[in-house]
């Protein structure tokens, strides 16, 4: 089914003319730093990486360090100590239940967060100046007070110390996955969602081919931070969990409190670091990997 | 097939609509037939309800009264995606993370037909809209233009009863708005859908649509063909909205109208009483009067006596002077001073008149028309 219009030519040197750069673009010489600004510009961000970096060099060393005495620079025996002694002292488990419980965390607080989100960024809440400043609440109020009330009243009401810790730790996590997806939503626009209902889609099917892929990387972000709240909580898990969840940031804190296990304490330091580093760079390559990128 | 034996493939029927108890309410019930086949165009000013009328339609937008049928069939309470209706917006809302390919193959993959079937017919709609070659591209590499054809497509691959378009192409430059109406115009003839588009335009509204539909303040005007629209408005309000620059206040006795430019006859029964003579600057030329020609003069020393004068002795003339002049492209619109009134007009061709010049004016009786006072 072919019809004759008029040719597109004109159209197709205008979408190239747009593909070329042009004054003002992003990127172009009045944005881009010269000479003695783009000197500072690098020396700056090497300052940067580098006071980002040089904590874990320490970290690195001391992990792989069976023996080393001051005053000597660098280890005088390496080997697997460490690790050895990380792995008996309950380090895997310990692993493993923080993986876990970040990723329940993960997977209450994004959806919750995003739901709230969306209804407060279109204006549906009464009330929603209150409400956003109520879910703010948990990161408002200090972390010690609020635990110990909360404890006593989970203990109250029979609830099961992880289920407890979980419960506590999703809510502080949905403020910041609610103000993440917020940001989200205000750039989300629902005309895309308005379209693909008048080309024929279900409100469930808009949700799944066209709503969640379009905010996948905000969900990623958001999920990201919820994880990290998870993953580094001491003392949510310390009081609400009472000792029957034993997560990384415990056993870090109750080796880093002895003396002579620094490359024990090094090689969960080192393994509480890098799965956040890891999914940070999966998110990153995620949106790399984005269809409707433009490259 | 006469208009009475046809279903109209959009029917309105007291449709309103308030966004809030406070705002004054977006649409107070309209009427509106649209008959299939036929594009119509939805004008009039910001917040007049244009784009409101689309979205009920659509079933984007919940009307709080009246009823909404497509093809006889109420869908008042239908869901969009059961309207079998499909919407251009003015932002093409190409889907970023899917290929054009996959964005026209999108409503044939709701509908559950498989993967490949859906993508062998958007090829096909891609190349009506001559997008053919770029069926493997992302949405974000074209251009306005090439966006905006492909969500024509998008929109046509869903074999939609009624096409509904909302400003679509209010963001691209001339030049690729005369390319899209010609790519209207052959998709029309290709498929002849069902259109009611809303539009800005004036130029648009005509170069697209065989009727035009008026509206302001959420109040349906008028709908009429083209042509009546703009050269028989049906009220003063509607001769404003389209750009009508001459509107004379009067009285109508014996088919002539008597106002501060004279007495001009008016073809047609016109009745009789106080009247508004209007007709379009576009359809009234100025020329070189010489000065020895006579004085300035709200009338001509012989009027036209009645209706059918008009037609016999053809254009009625005005003389006055020209007060202001501005070039519009290749016309130039006059203001002419006849006695106390101003006349818009264009200036003849080969007539290049400026402030001062002493002109004549011509009246052509079928630009004449009278509305309510």
């Amino acid at each position: 089914m072919t019809v004759t219009t008029t040719s597109v030519d004109l159209d197709t040197a205008r979408s190239n003319q747009q593909q070329r750069r042009m004054p003002g673009d992003h990127g172009r010489p009045l944005t881009q730093s010269r000479g003695l600004a783009r000197a500072l510009r690098i020396l700056s961000t090497a300052l940067i990486a580098l006071w980002f970096a040089l904590p874990f060099l320490p970290l690195v060393l001391w992990s792989f360090a069976d023996q080393w005495m001051h005053p000597a620079a660098f280890p005088m025996e390496t080997g697997t100590d460490g690790l050895t002694a990380a792995i008996a002292n309950g380090g895997g488990r310990a692993f493993l239940h923080s993986l876990a419980l970040s990723l329940v965390v993960a997977a209450i607080a994004t959806p919750l967060g995003a739901m709230a989100a969306r209804a407060l960024s279109r204006g549906q809440v009464r009330f929603g100046k209150a409400i956003t400043v109520l879910l703010f609440s948990p990161v408002m109020l200090p972390p010690f007070a609020a635990v110990l009330g909360l404890n006593v009243l989970l203990l109250r009401a029979w609830v099961p110390p992880v289920v407890g810790v979980v419960l506590v730790l999703v809510a502080v996590a949905i403020p910041y996955t609610t103000f993440s997806m917020r940001a989200a939503y205000a750039a989300y626009d629902d005309g895309f969602d308005e379209a693909a209902r008048t080309l024929g889609a279900s409100s469930r099917l808009t949700l799944w081919r066209i709503h969640l892929p379009l905010i996948a990387p905000a969900l990623a972000r958001s999920a990201f931070l919820a994880f990290l709240v998870g993953w580094s909580d001491y003392l949510i898990t310390l009081v609400v969990g009472g000792g029957h969840l034993v997560t990384l940031p415990l056993i870090i804190a109750s080796s880093a409190s002895g003396v002579g296990n620094e490359s024990s304490v090094a090689v969960l330091s080192l393994s509480a670091v890098i799965p956040p580093l890891i999914l940070l760079g999966l998110i990153a390559r995620s949106r790399n990997l984005d269809p409707g990128r433009q490259r | 097939m006469t208009t009475e034996l046809m279903t109209s493939a959009i029917t309105l029927t007291s449709v309103t609509k308030s966004y809030s108890t406070t705002a004054p309410a977006a649409l107070h019930g309209v009427n509106l037939d649209i008959l299939p086949g036929t594009s119509t165009a939805i004008v009039g000013p910001s917040g007049s309800g244009k784009s409101t009328i689309l979205r009920i339609i659509a079933g984007l937008e919940d009307a709080n009264g009246g009823r909404v049928r497509l093809s006889g069939r109420d869908v008042t309470a239908l869901l969009p995606e059961q309207r079998g209706i499909s919407m251009v917006f003015q932002r093409p809302l190409l889907f970023p993370h899917l290929t054009v390919l996959d964005n026209v193959a999108f409503a044939d993959r709701a509908a559950g037909v498989s993967r490949a079937q859906a993508r062998k017919q958007a090829r096909e709609h891609l190349e009506m809209v001559q997008m053919g070659t770029f069926a493997s591209r992302s949405p974000q590499s074209l251009s306005g233009g090439q966006q905006q054809r492909v969500a024509v497509a998008r929109a046509l691959a869903a074999k939609p009863s009624v096409l509904l378009l909302d400003e679509p192409f209010s963001a691209l430059d001339p030049g690729l708005k005369d390319e899209m109406h010609a790519m209207i115009a052959s998709i029309r003839a290709a498929v002849n859908p069902t259109i009611l588009f809303v539009t800005h335009d004036r130029d648009e509204a005509s170069a697209m649509a065989e009727r035009i539909v008026v509206l302001e303040n959420g109040q349906l005007l008028q709908h009429d063909t083209v042509d009546h629209v703009f050269h028989q408005p049906a009220s003063l309000a509607v001769a404003r909205l389209l750009g009508g620059k001459n509107a004379f206040a009067g009285v109508i006795d014996n088919g002539v109208h008597h106002s501060a430019i004279g007495a001009v006859a008016i073809d047609g029964d016109v009745g009789s009483g106080r009247a508004t003579l209007v007709f379009r600057h576009e359809a009234v030329t100025s020329t070189l009067r010489h000065a020895t020609s006579g004085a300035d003069a709200a009338a001509l020393a012989t009027p036209h006596a009645d209706a059918a004068a008009c037609q016999r002795l053809g254009p009625r003339e005005l003389r006055g002077t020209v007060t202001a002049a501005v070039q519009r492209g290749p016309r130039r619109e006059l203001v002419v001073r006849v006695g106390d009134a101003d006349v818009h007009t264009e200036a003849a061709p080969g007539n290049l008149l400026s402030v001062g010049d002493p002109v004549t004016v011509s009246l052509p009786c079928e630009a004449l028309w009278t509305v309510p006072a």
